[in-house]
């Protein structure tokens, strides 16, 4: 039996508890912050792995981004991906989730046949949870989300366990997309031969133009977005305030606080 | 404590920053030194949180002329007992003391006492900065630390506390406001009492603001595990590193059994499962370039050095989960734990000293876990709950552990301190001179001896 060809799609992102906001701008520093992999695309990585050692097959992971986002398909190789590619191109800048979406429907197609699409739940900066499902939308194939648990896979179909909230089973028809949350695995590290072999590997880059077969140019990027950052508006940090009521009507006081914090929930 | 005492306290800090009902001052009364170790505290003490280094002076002024000892009292995470009010006193909890600002011109944080470790490396991170030492705990506070003089995992590279420390303002026993040193990289005027401060845990000044040298944010960095079927190997491996001309901010010695066990409780998973004796290792560098050929030359040592395969954590997230395991092997063994040991050899001899832990471990039929700073020479060997034991075979263990430490060219406390327990082995690594010189200075400073009185010196 030929083994099963899955694709996994990853996000660089930058590391989301230390990058910084403009807030005059609205826009993510991203000098303030080293970039990684999206942690979620990591345990997509590895269920794609974890089925490819116990079924056979090939691993092929993409990423749409800057020129920078190399590195985290080179981790992906690194970790046991046989091939990586990477979209990148000014005319794809600017997306938004349909979009991005459109883009690497386009490159999955360009690919040939595939079995089984993985990604993350979401990605930590845009947070939205959209891309993998409207991918599946796409290519007109079924998907699940939120997926922690991989309960079966033969040639056809998968049964996983999907958590929104409360836990459905599910069986999907293969080929199928699946988005994954960080209980469903613990990622592997890569080995440092593997990690030093995948630094010095190539990654294969497409364009707009090598996707202009299934989607055209002006569907992608900030041209093809239906939607708009219109203005981002940062929360002020609120902190803790400490106050000490001493005396009699203490407690009286403290009582009256909660009650009025009470009423104003 | 008498009432007048606690008036005259008040009307020094303000009767908010007085405490001294039982219940209040619980949390005040020890550290984290294992349970079976640690003397008793008083009860009868108040806890004193001064504002600055004004209000510090003056409530040392009232205890110089009452004779009160004085205990000070930083995050509580030491490991030798040297916070435990072991008298009827003063708690001076430097807590509210806790503003930092960063000069990055000069690289270089101004901190006062309270202010945690965990908030100097947000504060150098926040200036686009570091503070690269990560001595455990990160609720040990700057004036601990620097009292302590704490070193911890990542002090391969940048050194220990006293490494970083430029400048100290402190409060003498006797009132006194001092400032030493300061943004200077270079001071060589006259004996060096700054250093002396440094280390000496609480006896001879309190200190109440530092200043601190911060490094540039390296742009690279990787925690690599490295396994070996041998425990030689592994220790074998630690010179070979520093002279290839591998300078890692971290190499540490750790046994996969415990750090497995650490990590289920933790609900983690130790990422490296091919053999029992491994080095885990932080590298940083300032670029991913300069990383890379670092891990080159790591690879080509490893090959030559025995090793398994070794793995690599490039993320942050999982780097973090990596030094969490490694850092919490303290707290997972404390309830089941007599003693942890601090002792430090020249580095290249700690196989020497493993070899001899594996015999007295045959010997008495008894498990201790060890792990510890490979790069420092400084392991961290455990006495643990075994049936049967009294504090006496206990201590002659210790006694045993110690001297073959001695023999080996080494100290019997690299980073935790004297503090209350170590106290009683002074005069088996010191001369009787050096001693005499550190008690005549202890004179000097603190006339009284109202500052932590019974520590350190024998």
């Amino acid at each position: 039996m030929e083994g099963f060809r899955i694709v996994v799609l990853i996000k660089q992102v930058p590391d989301i508890e230390k990058v910084r906001f403009d807030v005059e701008t609205g826009r993510v520093d991203r000098s303030s912050a080293p970039a990684e992999t999206n942690p979620f695309d990591l345990n997509a990585l590895e269920a794609a792995l974890q089925i490819k050692e116990r079924c056979g097959g090939t691993v092929t992971v993409i990423s749409m981004g800057p020129r920078q986002a190399e590195s985290s398909l080179k981790d992906a190789i690194a970790r046991g991906a046989d091939r990586a590619i990477l979209l990148t191109d000014p005319r794809l800048a600017g997306a938004d989730t349909i979009a991005t979406a459109r883009a690497l429907a386009a490159a999955i197609k360009k690919l040939g046949g595939f079995d089984l699409i993985l990604c993350g739940e979401k990605t930590v900066d845009g947070d939205t949870g959209q891309v993998g499902p409207e991918v599946a939308e796409l290519l007109g194939i079924p998907h699940a989300a939120y997926v922690c648990e991989l309960r079966e896979i033969s040639r056809d179909r998968v049964v996983v366990v999907s958590d929104m909230g409360d836990k459905y089973l599910y069986e999907l028809e293969l080929p199928a997309l699946l988005t994954v949350t960080r209980e469903l695995n613990t990622p592997r590290l890569p080995t440092l031969k593997d990690l030093l072999r995948a630094k010095r590997a190539g990654i294969e880059v497409w364009t707009a133009d090598d996707l202009s077969e299934h989607v055209p140019a002006n569907m992608l990027g900030y041209q093809g977005s239906r939607t708009r950052v219109v203005k981002v508006v940062i929360p002020s940090a609120e902190h803790r305030k400490g106050i000490i009521y001493r005396g009699e009507d203490a407690v009286e006081k403290i009582a009256e606080i909660l009650l009025s914090e009470v009423a104003a929930i | 404590m008498e009432k007048e005492l606690l008036r005259e306290l008040e009307s020094l800090v303000g009767s908010e920053w007085v405490v001294s009902a039982k219940e209040a001052i619980e949390g005040y009364l020890y550290d984290e030194t294992p349970p079976p170790l640690r003397p008793k505290a008083s009860e009868n003490v108040v806890v004193v949180k001064p504002r600055n280094a004004e209000e510090v002076s003056k409530i040392l002024i009232l205890a110089n002329k009452r004779r009160i000892p004085i205990f000070p009292r930083g995050g509580g995470t030491g490991l030798a007992g040297a916070c435990i009010p072991t008298m009827s006193g003063i708690v001076l909890s430097l807590e509210r003391m806790n503003s930092i600002t960063v000069d990055s011109e000069n690289l270089m944080a101004e901190a006062e006492a309270g202010a945690t470790l965990k908030d100097l490396i947000e504060a150098a991170d926040k200036a686009g900065l570091s503070f690269p030492l990560h001595p455990g705990d990160e609720g040990a506070q700057i004036g601990g630390l620097i009292a302590c003089n704490a070193g911890g995992a990542r002090a391969v590279k940048t050194g220990i506390m006293r490494n970083c420390v430029k400048g100290l303002e402190v409060v003498l026993p006797t009132g006194e406001i001092l400032r030493l040193g300061g943004k200077i990289l270079k001071n060589n005027v006259g004996y060096d009492l700054m250093h002396l401060l440094i280390g000496s845990e609480g006896t001879l000044a309190i200190i109440t603001k530092a200043w601190i040298k911060l490094q540039p944010r390296d742009a690279a960095s990787a925690t690599i595990v490295i396994p070996f079927e041998k425990r030689e190997q592994a220790l074998g491996m630690v010179p070979k590193i520093f002279q290839e001309g591998i300078i890692p901010l971290a190499v540490e010695y750790v046994e996969r059994n415990l750090v497995e066990k650490v990590g289920k409780s933790l609900g983690l998973k130790w990422p490296c499962t091919s053999a029992e004796y491994q080095l885990m290792i932080i590298l940083s560098e300032p670029s991913e370039d300069a990383l890379l050929g670092v891990l080159e030359k790591l690879l080509g040592l490893c090959e030559k050095s025995g090793a398994l395969e070794p793995i690599v954590a490039e993320t942050r997230k999982e780097q973090d989960e990596i030094l969490k395991i490694r850092s919490e092997i303290y707290s997972t063994l404390k309830p089941d734990m007599v003693d942890i040991l601090d002792t430090t050899v020249p580095p290249a001899r700690m196989i020497e000293l493993i070899r001899i832990v594996n015999e007295l471990e045959k010997k008495h039929g008894v498990y201790m876990p060890v792990y510890g700073h490979a790069g420092d020479g400084n392991l961290h060997v455990h006495l643990m709950k075994w049936d049967g034991w009294t504090d006496e075979r206990y201590d002659e263990l210790r006694r045993m552990i110690y001297e073959k430490t001695l023999e080996l060219g080494g100290t019997i406390t690299g980073e935790h301190g004297i503090g209350y327990l170590r106290k009683k082995y002074m005069e088996e690594v010191l001369e009787g001179k050096a001693i005499e010189l550190m008690k005549a200075i202890k004179r000097i400073f603190d006339p009284n001896n109202i500052l932590n009185p019974d520590k350190v010196l024998p």
